[in-house]
């Protein structure tokens, strides 16, 4: 009761106090964000009610219907051992979405806590971090990615791995900038004089301040990430197949292309589509959120 | 100016040492054993440790690390498993084709991406710009794959315009090597012929390589563009009667690029790396085919050296872009 009461309070001093949100209003001024935003709603639904919207199974085998056109029954037609194309874009996606996402939360995590402690302590650690990560950023991405993944092994938790391990720098030197000027900060000063351990300066002053850079850069990096799991993937050096994710059914359908066009061409649609969105979106939530950028 | 660069090629020594560190744990960290995987399952113990011991696998990694390096100095990358030839043999061989490649896909999305660019920051907020917000887009959201899959189907199946593979007609006599890209030297031989064709050859996988990249010029451009454009001596400028292509192109753009050229030479990197993918389903002759079929064969000398060298490549291209960065920035000479 006493919980209901404080959200009806809230409310109505939201609605006294700020009659429009004035981020909802930004993003509902620029169509192409609003786009992304939809076309991310639209695939996230579609992976999460899955199995409603396709009767068929994503990994059962079924030779009798192998490259079957698109048609009312197999809407994208269907793979070399006749499992439906659609219904595993659909099941891909959860794969595709929920792998760039974790990627990417995991690297702006580690980052962060990286930068923090570089930025907070300084001196040698800081030097010899900074040093680290400007040769991990010395190697062309994709590159080392392959490097990494190839040597651990191929398979979906090496790729997460080695794209984790390209992207964490970026966020290292963020949240260490951000680090270098709370520093000076007279809150955290005081929280200095009155003893408190430097850990949890990081933990409670420092890190939940440096955040709002850091979540810029996350939806900027999402679709990117997703490219690159395909993109690992394509290579064979990301999930294996039989797995549904879009990357390694594009790696198997390629070689199909001027027989059965369908096959690696609507996967790759997908992917393009959903890396799209996450695109759109970030790229408003930077123009929002970041007064400095251009738009 | 020098401090600059002593600061940058100490720098360099670091990144470089680092590089050659990366790649050489990785590939010693890996379950599989290199000796095994050269004389096959069936071989005896013996051949094994012969082998073992010629590839000098049984000292310590350290000490491994030390006559990697020493190979490396003495330009030697070890012999490809897969291949059996040296790999800087076999980088050698296969690098101008990557090189042809990256280049012209590089000259294309300068030679687009500029000016779409500066027509989407001089028609901000039009229909115009718009279009070339979500041109811009589409092309860092389309996987390099993709792309050149859908080139092949339009440009080869549907229309058979264009061919989907290699770097030359086989019936075309390639020119001879002076370079080794066939652009340039069958220019310089004055072989048409064979000018002809391999640019018909390269359009397809360049366009695809130039798309994703096209994005990165664009974007950068028109953000530079926009915040030189709202500067006062560009008020000034207009005030005193300035306008039109003069203002754009004299006064403006020239600021406008001096950023762009940082983000351009950096994204360098990802148009190598989008390279291997390019040039994987076009097959064309060059070092990411090269580098694909080697980790199929878990070929490690071969993935090293190929990353080894792109990286080294990479860092000397960031080199480059920096010191241009400072010669034509008089501001942040200091």
């Amino acid at each position: 009761m006493s919980g209901m009461t404080a959200n009806t309070e809230s409310i109505s001093k939201v609605a006294t106090t700020k009659p429009v949100n004035p981020f909802w209003y930004k993003i509902r001024r620029n169509p192409l964000t609003l786009f992304g935003l939809f076309l991310l709603l639209l695939i996230l639904l579609a992976s999460i009610f899955a199995p409603l919207i396709s009767s068929y199974d994503p990994t059962k085998i079924n030779i009798t219907q192998r490259f079957a056109p698109p048609s009312g029954d197999h809407w994208f037609g269907t793979d070399e051992v006749g499992r439906d194309i659609f219904t595993r874009i659909l099941y891909g996606a959860r794969l595709s979405l929920g792998v760039g996402v974790a990627v990417v939360f995991g690297a702006g995590l580690i980052g962060t806590v990286i930068g923090a402690i570089s930025g907070y302590f300084g001196g040698k650690l800081d030097q010899i971090i900074m040093r680290l990560m400007d040769i991990v950023l010395a190697f062309p991405s994709l590159v080392l990615a392959m490097a990494v993944a190839a040597t651990l092994g191929p398979n979906l938790q090496n790729a997460m791995l080695a794209i984790a391990i390209i992207k964490i720098p970026v966020y290292v030197r963020l949240a260490r900038a951000e680090t270098l000027a709370l520093r000076e900060k007279l809150f955290v000063k005081a929280a200095v004089t009155f003893g408190i351990k430097p850990w949890r300066i990081i933990a409670r002053h420092i890190i939940p301040n440096a955040l709002s850079p850091v979540v810029i850069q996350v939806t900027l990096d999402i679709g990117d990430a997703i490219l690159l799991v395909a993109t690992l993937g394509f290579l064979g050096l990301g999930a294996q197949p039989p797995t549904p994710e879009w990357g390694a059914m594009i790696s198997i359908g390629w070689k199909y292309l001027l027989d059965y066009w369908w096959y690696p061409t609507f996967p790759g649609l997908a992917l393009f589509l959903a890396s799209c969105g996450f695109n759109l979106i970030g790229d408003g939530i930077r123009d929002i959120l970041d007064p400095k950028a251009n738009r | 100016m020098r401090q600059i660069i002593t600061k940058r090629l100490s720098m360099l020594v670091l990144v470089l040492l680092g590089v050659t560190l990366i790649t050489f744990f990785l590939s010693h960290v890996i379950p599989g054993d290199p000796a095994r995987m050269m004389v096959g399952q069936r071989a005896s113990e013996e051949t094994l440790q012969e082998v073992r011991r010629q590839l000098g696998l049984d000292q310590p990694v350290w000490v491994q690390y030390f006559t990697y390096m020493k190979g490396l100095l003495a330009g030697d990358f070890g012999s490809s498993i897969r291949t059996q030839q040296p790999v800087v043999d076999d980088l050698i061989k296969f690098f101008p084709a990557t090189l042809e490649l990256a280049l012209t896909a590089f000259i294309i999305a300068i030679v687009i991406g500029i000016p779409i660019g500066i027509l989407s920051a001089v028609k901000k907020d039009t229909s115009w710009d718009h279009a070339g917000r979500f041109f811009s887009i589409a092309g860092i959201s389309t996987p390099v794959f993709w792309s050149g899959l859908i080139g092949i189907l339009v440009f080869y199946k549907f229309f058979d315009l264009l061919p989907s593979s290699g770097r030359i007609d086989l019936t075309v006599t390639p020119p001879p090597t002076i370079t080794g890209l066939y652009l340039f030297d069958s220019l310089i031989t004055g072989n048409w012929t064979a000018f002809g064709n391999s640019l018909w050859h390269l359009a397809l996988p360049a366009c695809t390589l130039a798309f994703a990249q096209l994005a990165i010029v664009t974007r950068q451009v028109r953000a530079s563009m926009l915040e030189v454009l709202g500067q006062e001596y560009i008020r000034t400028a207009l005030a005193n009667g300035i306008h039109g292509p003069v203002l754009l192109f004299r006064y403006a753009l020239r600021n406008a690029l001096i950023p762009t050229i940082t983000v351009v030479g950096l994204s360098f990197g990802s148009l190598l790396g989008g390279a291997v993918v390019t040039e994987t389903i076009f097959s064309w002759p060059g070092m990411g085919k090269y580098v694909v079929e080697s980790i199929a064969f878990l070929d490690f000398p071969a993935i090293m050296g190929f990353t080894f060298v792109i990286s080294f490549g990479y860092v000397i291209i960031n080199l480059l872009v920096d010191l241009t960065y400072y010669a034509l920035d008089p501001q942040i000479k200091e």
